[in-house]
């Protein structure tokens, strides 16, 4: 997978990976703040189910 | 050897770039430090708020401080940095504040910006301290998810709404009403002690704390020596906090404001700052834990005018401020029943409003360079601003998880201890606490 904005250093700029493909970065945050969600939510059911064994 | 002209001009711009580019380094290794020592404001918010903790609780309490700075690293990369360049003029996005979303080609590695990464991340650190200002209040009782939620909103959403409004260039508080609040005062520390106040008010007391005739049990921490040096450490960072709220330019500092100032002005008035708030709050409580929350106060008693403040007078409006905020707390536990663990209602709610308020006293009449001078109405008026956006959605939010059943542990796992109930580990396995701190149901706390 070439994951490289750019094939050659000269004039380069914004060069993280993924740089020049917009959507993907898109794709990437919604994931991320997926995850942070779907941790929250486990945190709480594991919460919740250590409170009914106690 | 003689040069001609055209060398002597070719070798100018060679000097010139390179003393650009050392300006620039120069810039990002003085933030690059500045968010590595706030870091240990987050080792002193642990160490404290484990020590304000009874054993029962104290990974639970460390757990909850951590997370919340996991979770506002990503958070606040996500919206918050955005919410900071979108706001200024109010609820209208600002032309230029895509460059912080994060899709954007400035907030990611680029050759040609050397600023954005490095602000974000002592923004994320400011973020971080924010939202550990109301972890230590709600210690012992409050759902880790519920925190994790309320830290998020607080760091990566209100905060930075109001850093955007009275701490920035452009900021309408500034250019319409005059705010001066170079440590940010109002925007991090009255935004969370009120936005804690909200939370509380839902969240109610530790059972034990209050009596049922009204009069109150003191809770004790497991351990007051680690608090102590936590709140050190808090005092500690504050010097990579402070140090962040100042602009290099190269040849000059600025606040953030755009007016002059030096590095040597905030070293003067944080550190005499410091030491009134100390010896305040030492003479109205005798207390350890007070004393050292007294460091607290005073910084941010001194915050908004640190470039402006003869000494002396920083050090008098510190002494007054660590005088007055023990005894704030003292009404809201004993007349409005509020539990705070910490205190931080008052610590970082009150003093940021006393911090606010001096200015507009002491700092009258300082030019700004966009909008009117420093006054005590402008000041007063952006305190409330400041209050009012921190209580409101801390007040909404909670009610909100508390009618979900997302805000409070259970009644047992509170009396068991928050460890037993929901941390796989143990804080002292071998270690020989005392039977009335441990988290053995059969051993009530003296509160209880």
């Amino acid at each position: 997978m070439n994951t490289a904005p750019l094939t050659t250093w000269e004039g380069a700029e914004a060069y993280f990976t993924f740089a020049d493909k917009p959507a993907l970065l898109v794709l990437f945050t919604l994931v991320g703040i997926g995850v942070c969600v779907w941790t929250i939510a486990s945190m709480a059911r594991h919460e919740s189910k250590a409170y009914k064994d106690m | 050897m003689e040069q001609s002209v055209p060398e002597l001009m070719a070798r100018l711009d060679s000097l010139e770039a390179s003393l650009s580019m050392a300006t620039t380094i120069n810039s990002e290794v003085f933030y690059w430090w500045c968010t590595a020592l706030m870091l240990a404001i987050h080792a002193g918010f642990l160490a404290y708020e484990m020590g304000a903790s009874r054993a029962k609780n104290a990974l639970a309490s460390g757990m909850k401080n951590l997370i919340a700075f996991a979770f506002l690293v990503p958070t606040f990369y996500y919206v918050g940095w955005w919410i900071y360049l979108a706001f200024p003029t109010g609820f209208t996005i600002s032309d230029g504040s895509e460059a912080g979303l994060p899709w954007s080609e400035y907030m990611g590695p680029n050759l040609t910006d050397n600023a954005s990464g490095i602000f974000y991340a002592a923004f994320t650190l400011f973020a971080a301290t924010t939202a550990s200002i109301m972890s230590g209040s709600v210690i012992e009782r409050i759902r880790i998810s519920g925190f994790t939620i309320l830290a998020i909103f607080l760091g990566s959403v209100v905060w930075i709404l109001g850093a955007s409004w009275g701490w920035h260039p452009d900021g309408w508080l500034t250019t319409e009403w005059g705010l001066h609040d170079v440590g940010a005062a109002g925007a991090v520390h009255t935004v969370a002690g009120f936005f804690t106040l909200g939370v509380l008010i839902n969240l109610g007391p530790r059972i034990g704390r209050f009596n049922a005739d009204g009069s109150v049990n003191n809770i004790d921490g497991h351990n007051m020596p680690m608090s102590l040096i936590g709140l050190m450490l808090i005092v500690m960072g504050f010097f990579g906090f402070l140090g962040g709220c100042i602009i290099y330019t190269g040849d000059t500092w600025m606040t953030i404001y755009n007016t002059p100032a030096t590095l040597s002005a905030f070293a003067f008035n944080t550190l005499m700052g410091v030491a009134g708030g100390m010896i305040g709050a030492y003479l109205v409580t005798r207390d350890p834990f007070w004393m050292m929350s007294g460091a607290l106060i005073g910084v941010i008693s001194s915050a908004p005018a640190l470039d402006l403040y003869y000494p002396g007078l920083a050090f008098l409006v510190s002494f007054g401020g660590g005088c007055v905020m023990p005894k704030l707390n003292d009404i809201l536990v004993e007349k409005f029943k509020i539990d705070d663990a910490v205190g931080a209602v008052a610590v970082h709610g009150f003093g940021g409003v006393w911090g606010l308020v001096m200015a507009g006293i002491f700092a009258s009449g300082y030019p700004n360079v966009a909008g009117p001078e420093i006054s005590f109405v402008g000041q007063l008026s952006s305190a409330v601003v400041f209050m009012i956006l921190g209580f409101a959605p801390g007040y909404v939010l909670s009610l909100v998880l508390k009618v979900v059943g997302l805000l409070r542990v259970s009644e047992n796992a509170e009396l068991a201890g928050l460890d037993k109930a929901e941390v796989p580990a143990s804080a002292y396995p071998e270690s020989s606490v005392p039977a009335a701190f441990t988290n053995d149901p059969t051993s009530p706390t003296p509160a209880e």
